[in-house]
């Protein structure tokens, strides 16, 4: 039998009344705690502030080429006067870079940090997404009314219109004749009566490398005389690809500067196929010969003026050392059907080397250079030689790399080529050969897709030079910079 | 919770729509982080509350209700605020902290849910958590008090025998003569044996503020050793050993109420001082963010 | 029988030849020459009885006589010592020890039990004849005699004491055969009787029967002790027995004070009471009026602020009940603006203190050189039942008290001075002892009552047991309701502890209406509103109650504090609620039993039955009308009514205050006052602080039947079905 009992007085009289003011253990552990979690905290903070400058209220890594600033964030995040600056402003950016417009009549300009959004980690700032792009290009409009493109792309696959070149109705403007399919046949003539058969690089190559050329002429004296050693390295590489000044031939239309990448550089730098060149790569089987007198020596392959004076003069060389041949006859070498020509007999050498001159012009011109190029010859003038007219770059407003694609077979992309009989065909692949790599379906597993692969927003033909403004220490945050 | 539909909405819309993904520093994501903001430091403000418990300024219910809706719907908030990404150094610092302490103010929600009917189905003697000491201190000068009678009892002194003993034996003829036809026998050695089972079990047992590896500590091996006290003792002191095993009863309970109210009490020394970490490097956060 | 000549006889007593005057008995013969006969129930200075036979002698005769009462004859041979007498008296006393508790109260205390020690003279230890098994009783109600059956051996000693020499007519035999016993009155208890505790019948009785009560400390540590005959010569104690002034001489003292000095302070425990004899005194409340809870006016703009934060409804406690007067016990009230009065010779105060040991209700300093009696209870009692010191009481009563007291109760207030002056001599003063009866439910009604001291219990005899009314205090008033209505008492009026009533007469009463309407609107007020209150509270009590929640009291309380256990975390919130609410000091513990899932919290629970309102000597615990109990800011700090809540509902706190320090007169020190404090459901606010504060809405303050009905109803069903 108990005989403890509980009755609400003897249990309200065992507590101690102020007991809740006094501390206890429980409630000094949580205020004690909570004076040192924050003090821990802010103290970790200071010390991250003093260890790394500002970079603690980064909200992300910054990209590679800015990585050398992250401790100093006024270098971009500017303060400016009476203004929460959310976004760095289009101002601390154009300290160091130059960004030229993209279009004159372009409708708005986005702000730079709009589209290079930093603070994501070590990538490409101009990696930008499509969004970027499509916030214009979308429903583009103008300032000046309508667009001369096409008025919505908004990405890649599936949206993006063919290219221009192979629009319908667009040709090849080239005027040398080729057929490309004749000259990808096998057993062809090649040089020193051997039989070859050829392949895409021996005469389209991307500008490096110091492989010969194949086909080209073992002495070719196309330049101005100079005659260039065997093993023609490939043209030299300038700045500017091989457009004008390498190639004697003018280039196609007028194109925005390109950067032509080597190794180590970071900025990618596009790669075109090299323009064909005669010496390169049709002289050794297309070989110039004008006389039989002479053997298999052929006249430069130069303007008409030049193979004119040059004909005379060997002409008159060989007149001169063999007095008697003036009164050969004999009937030219080639007889070119319908076109039969009696054979002229000189009465001195003058009128000789005259004649033999207009022989081999004649010959020249109505075989052996039209065979390629366009020209009209009229009876004693020289001809006008239409200019080759040679696209070196297709896709002007876009870039392309072909060492990236090197480890593709030519024909895999240009898949028109071994058919292709007429000049006049543009063996350009179309925007769906690209489409099949360049997906943005699966984008971790398809080539990329985005727009600024091949695409660039800002004109650098209009670049201006970055002016010099940093010394190292102010760089590196030594020195404070304030900017403007 | 339409509130909470509707910020979602927002915030999927947003995230579709923007360049480059949502950020915290574009419009909609910072007013995604002021509110989640104020949301964390109404939330805080709970502890104020309750500081002036008398102040009319809301029920202390309506404020608590606030701080869990609140605190809840901030998680999401400041989720969409910074985009689902952690960011630089002390966004990822104040990312984990927001999350322990999300995490922690869910569990000790859930806590306060379940654990008081624990307590109330377990511990039918619980007193007030913080006087246990004293209560226990008062349990033990109880027990000795009973001792001391039982055993004056059994020694034949009449003086500190009970108001029930000598009743009990009021019957049996002389007052003085205690030890006479009532059934108590004065018995040294046992009386001995109590006062060692009051100082070698039950004291120790009973000063001690935890329970660890004592005998009495479990409820089973104390039946038995009081079932052995009862079978020592004369009837009529059987009493004092029910009431020495309720006393028993009461410390454990009183171990389990420690226990329990750690439990339920103990994730609060994770949430609040986090929490005050949060809100103090989140201001330093908003500053920083919003001056540059 | 006096007659100028007495004829002598003579007559043998033990072989002695004597010579008295006729009409000696026997027992005087002997003693007279140097014979002594053991008696009992013979006292000298009474009549003769002859009732235990102690005294027997042979005389020759059948049987032996009584030589108490037996004259003496010529010629008798009276034998005092044979054999057969020894024999005789063994026997009887043998006889008479078999019932007798040995040793006896009167043994134990002095010594001299006469019955023992006639037995241990006559080798009695062990009688042979077995004790009688139904007791005979005790009787503890008188104040100074304590009353033991078992011990009384029926020897008619006090009876004649009362009756014949003092003239009391108080004792009486009752019963017959083995049931017979001594009885007061109509065998009330002794206290309750017309007794006047003159002492005669305890000086008289043999035995332990009738024995002076010890009081508590019955030696008073200071002061002169008074000669008895000192005492008897004050006209207060005329007619008190002189033996028993003698055995009571250390209970009371001769004291004299200083001017200024404190002769006793309030809130102090105490068991005397002062008699001024010389000198006047001045008697104040030291304690300042204030409330535990205090929050003085907002002054500061932050406290101002603050005070926006927690706004406070104004205190409207005043409206209610506006008491002009603080009673205590003295026989005059303190005003309430200034709490001092002053009391002259003539004068008692601390009755309560003394009879009922309240703790001293106000503080009482001398104003000038004072002589004082400061007596025990048994003094007291002595003095109130004495007649002429009651007459002294009246009087000053009547000329100091009865208009204040009058006044006191707010009703009464239009009373002019004639009208008062008028009842001066027509009101009556009454005592009655604990538990008596003033005015029974269902008699008619004669008398309305004004009380003066002490504590009444206004009840009313329901189906199922009584239900209380109320508790009414010093200045309370009952019996107006049958005197208006003109039916039978609604109520039964019984006094709590030792209680004296102003008695006012119908026809007075009846006049005091007439001339008066104010009165009798505002009296016919309230008596509506207590008819309504009985109404309410009778539904209420209707419902049948479950065994715990009546065990717990539950059914006692009109309003619980409850916590719902299941939503509780324990986190403290109400009770710093509660002490913010009230300065610091928490009336709420969270600790108590339990009802169901429910924790009933000890926080006041606003009792139907408020026993905490009992005893205290300010009556500044008191019950609004809308249910709080509260404190009212005079309280002393007595802590009587922390002892009476059965629930421990009430705490004593400190509470700082500046007092004059007594090294340095003129200079305040910073002390320690006491005081009470319970709940008062916050009444200033809205809602109370602690359901307002608890974050888990776990906190209910809940009328018990209705918030616990399902409980109960259920159940309540069953029992109906079964009855």
């Amino acid at each position: 039998m108990l005989r403890r009992s509980r009755t609400t007085k003897k249990l309200a009289k065992r507590i101690d009344l102020q007991y809740f003011t006094r501390p206890h253990v429980f409630r000094r552990w949580r205020f004690w705690l909570s004076v040192a979690v924050p003090v821990i905290a802010l103290g970790w903070f200071v010390t991250q502030r003093a260890q790394g400058g500002q970079k603690v209220y980064s909200s992300g890594p910054l990209a590679a080429s800015h990585a050398v600033f992250t401790q100093q964030c006024s270098l971009c995040h500017v303060a400016r006067a009476g203004n929460f600056a959310t976004q760095v402003s289009d101002e601390a950016c154009l300290t160091c870079h130059d960004a030229p417009v993209h279009h004159a009549n372009q409708s708005f300009k986005p702000a730079c940090s709009s589209c290079h959004v930093e603070h994501k980690g070590s990538r490409l700032l101009s990696a930008t997404s499509d969004s970027s792009c499509s916030q214009c290009h979308a429903d583009l409009q103008t300032r000046d009314g309508q667009p001369h493109y096409v008025a919505s792309i908004k990405k890649f696959a599936g949206d993006h219109p063919e290219f221009s070149p192979l629009r319908t109705g667009r040709r090849d403007p080239g005027k040398i004749k080729f057929n490309h399919y004749i000259h990808l046949q096998h057993q062809l003539m090649g040089p020193n009566n051997t039989r070859v058969g050829m392949s895409c690089d021996d005469c389209h190559r991307i500008s490096k490398g110091n492989e010969e050329w194949p086909y080209a002429a073992s002495l070719d004296v196309s330049r101005e005389g100079k005659s260039v050693p065997q093993g023609l390295k490939p043209a030299a590489l300038s700045n500017s690809g091989g457009t004008a000044e390498a190639v004697p031939f003018p280039s196609g239309s007028p194109l925005p500067v390109m950067d032509t990448r080597e190794e180590g550089q970071s900025r990618p730098q596009w790669r075109y196929i090299e323009p064909p060149t005669f010496g390169q790569n049709c002289a050794a089987c297309h070989t110039l010969q004008f006389d039989k007198r002479f053997g298999n020596d052929q006249v430069p392959h130069e303007k008409p003026e030049v193979i004119h004076a040059f004909l005379l003069k060997r002409f008159a060389e060989y007149i001169a050392t063999h007095p008697e041949a003036v009164h050969e006859v004999s009937p030219p070498d080639r007889q070119i059907p319908e076109k039969s020509r009696l054979p002229r007999v000189a009465r001195n050498a003058s009128e000789w080397i005259q004649f033999r001159a207009e022989d081999a012009e004649w010959l020249l011109w109505t075989k052996t250079c039209k065979q390629c190029h366009t020209l009209n010859s009229t009876e004693g003038q020289l001809p006008i030689v239409a200019s080759s007219n040679l696209t070196t770059r297709w896709l002007q407003h876009a870039q392309f790399d072909h060492q990236a694609h090197g480890m593709m077979t030519c024909t895999s992309c240009h898949t028109n080529t071994e058919k292709s009989r007429e000049t006049s065909d543009v063996l350009l692949p179309g925007v769906q050969t690209c489409q099949q790599c360049h997906r943005d379906d699966k984008p971790r597993e398809s080539a990329e897709a985005r727009c600024f692969e091949c695409h660039q927003y800002h004109d650098w033909t209009k670049t201006k030079r970055t002016r010099e403004k940093f010394t190292i220490p102010q760089l590196r945050g030594v020195a404070r910079l304030e900017t403007r | 919770m339409i509130v909470l539909v509707l910020a979602t909405a927002v915030y999927v819309a947003y995230s579709v729509r923007s360049i480059h993904g949502p950020r915290g520093g574009s419009a909609l994501g910072l007013t995604y982080g002021i509110v989640g903001f104020s949301f964390m430091l109404f939330a805080g403000l709970l502890g104020l509350r309750k500081k002036f418990p008398i102040w009319r300024v809301g029920r202390a219910q309506s404020w608590m209700r606030g701080h869990l809706w609140l605190g809840f719907l901030s998680f999401p908030l400041i989720l969409f605020h910074g985009g689902f990404h952690f960011g630089g150094q002390l966004t990822r610092v104040l990312m984990w902290l927001f999350i322990f302490v999300f995490v922690s103010g869910i569990l000790g929600a859930l806590l306060q849910h379940f654990m008081p009917r624990v307590y109330t189905a377990q511990l039918p003697m619980e007193t007030i958590y913080e006087q246990i000491d004293r209560v226990r201190g008062q349990l033990a000068e109880e027990a000795v008090r009973l001792v001391e009678e039982a055993c004056s009892a059994l020694e034949g002194e009449v003086s500190h025998a009970s108001e029930l003993q000598r009743a009990t034996s009021a019957g049996a003829g002389k007052m003085g003569g205690l030890t006479v036809a009532s059934g108590l026998q004065a018995d040294e050695e046992v009386s001995a044996q109590l006062r060692n089972f009051l100082n070698g079990e039950m004291l120790p047992y009973l000063n001690r503020a935890g329970a660890e590896g004592m005998s009495l500590s479990v409820a089973a091996q104390a039946r038995t050793m009081f079932q052995q006290l009862r079978i020592l003792l004369p009837q009529n002191l059987h009493s004092s050993v029910d009431d020495l095993e309720n006393i028993c009863e009461e410390k454990r309970q009183l171990d389990r109420q420690t226990r329990l109210h750690k439990l339920l009490h103990g994730w609060l020394l994770v949430h609040i001082p986090l929490s005050y970490a949060l809100l103090l490097l989140g201001a330093v956060h908003a500053v920083m963010a919003l001056k540059f | 029988m006096s007659s100028t000549t007495t004829p002598e006889i003579q007559l043998t007593i033990d072989g002695k030849a004597v010579s008295v005057p006729a009409g000696t008995t026997i027992f005087d013969a002997a003693r007279i020459n140097g014979i002594p006969i053991p008696t009992l129930c013979h006292q000298q200075n009474e009549n003769p009885v002859g009732v235990c036979r102690v005294c027997v002698v042979d005389v020759g005769q059948r049987v032996y006589a009584a030589s108490c009462i037996r004259q003496a004859e010529a010629g008798m041979t009276v034998k005092t010592a044979t054999d057969q007498v020894h024999a005789a008296r063994h026997t009887l006393i043998e006889l008479l020890m078999s019932d007798h508790p040995a040793p006896c109260a009167r043994q134990q205390h002095s010594g001299d039990c006469e019955l023992e020690h006639l037995a241990a003279n006559a080798g009695i230890t062990e009688p042979r004849f077995p004790r009688r098994t139904t007791p005979r009783g005790k009787d503890d109600s008188s104040a100074v005699i304590a009353v033991d059956h078992e011990s009384c051996i029926l020897c008619d000693r006090c009876i004649r004491g009362c009756d014949d020499i003092r003239h009391n007519w108080v004792l009486a035999r009752r019963g017959k055969g083995y049931q017979t016993g001594i009885a007061f009155d109509n065998n009330l208890p002794m206290g309750e009787s017309s007794c006047v505790s003159c002492g005669e019948c305890m000086v008289s009785c043999p035995t332990g029967a009738l024995t002076n009560k010890r009081v508590v400390g019955t030696e008073l540590g200071q002061g002169d002790v008074l000669d008895p005959a000192e005492l008897l010569h004050l006209p207060i104690f005329e007619n008190v027995s002189g033996t028993f002034l003698e055995l009571n001489q250390k209970a009371v003292v001769k004291r004299r004070f200083r001017a200024g000095e404190i002769i006793c302070r309030e809130g102090e425990f105490g068991s005397t009471a002062f008699y001024i004899l010389e000198g006047s005194a001045e008697v104040y409340l030291a304690s300042p009026i204030a409330h535990v809870k205090t929050e003085g006016s907002s002054s500061g703009f932050f406290s101002r602020l603050k005070s926006m934060l927690s706004p406070r409804e104004e205190d409207h406690r005043s409206e209610e009940s506006y008491r002009p007067f603080i009673p205590i016990d003295a026989s005059v009230d303190l005003p309430y603006e200034n709490p001092i009065a002053e009391l002259g010779p003539g004068e008692m105060f601390g009755e309560m203190t003394c009879m009922s040991y309240y703790p001293r209700s106000a503080t009482v300093r001398a104003k000038t050189d004072c002589a004082m009696l400061e007596m025990l209870r048994n003094v007291l009692d002595i003095l109130q039942r004495n007649k002429t010191f009651r007459a002294q009481l009246e009087r000053n009563y009547r000329v100091r008290a009865l208009d204040s007291h009058l006044r006191s109760v707010p009703i009464f207030a239009p009373l002019t001075k004639d009208f008062v002056d008028h009842l001066r001599d027509r009101v009556e003063l009454l005592r009655f002892s604990p538990g008596q009866v003033i005015c029974r439910q269902g008699d008619p009604a004669d008398s309305f009552y004004l009380i003066r001291i002490g504590f009444v219990k206004v009840s009313e005899e329901k189906l199922g047991g009584e239900l209380v009314l109320a508790y009414l205090a010093r200045g309370g008033y009952f019996g107006e309701i049958a005197l208006l209505t003109g039916s039978p008492r609604n109520a039964t009026c019984t006094a709590l502890d030792h209680v004296e009533v102003v008695r006012i007469s119908a026809e007075d009463f009846q006049l005091m209406l007439d001339k008066f309407p104010d009165i009798r609107h505002s009296l016919e007020g309230t008596a509506h509103e207590r008819l309504e209150e009985n109404r309410r509270r009778a539904i209420r009590t209707e419902n049948v109650p479950v065994d715990q929640f009546l065990a717990q009291g539950l059914m006692e309380a009109q309003s619980l504090l409850v916590l719902d256990l299941e939503r509780c975390t324990r986190c403290d919130q109400c009770v710093r609620a509660c002490a913010d609410a009230h300065d610091g000091v928490s009336r709420l513990v969270r600790e108590g039993l339990r009802f169901d899932k429910y924790l009933v919290a000890t926080s006041c629970r606003q009792c139907r039955d408020p026993l905490c309102m009992v005893g205290c000597p300010v009556g500044s615990i008191r019950r609004r009308n809308t249910l709080e109990v509260i404190i009212e800011d005079w309280c002393i700090g007595c802590g009587l009514c922390a002892n009476n809540c059965p629930y421990g509902n009430i705490n004593l706190h400190p509470f700082p205050v500046e007092v004059d320090d007594p090294a340095h007169p003129g200079r305040q020190i910073a002390s320690v006052k006491v005081k009470a404090t319970s709940c008062d459901l916050c009444h200033d606010h809205a809602e109370p602080s602690c359901v307002y504060a608890c974050p888990h809405d776990a906190a209910h303050r809940v009328n018990p039947p209705e918030f616990f009905a399902n409980i109960i109803q259920p159940h309540n069903a069953a029992t109906k079905t079964r009855n």
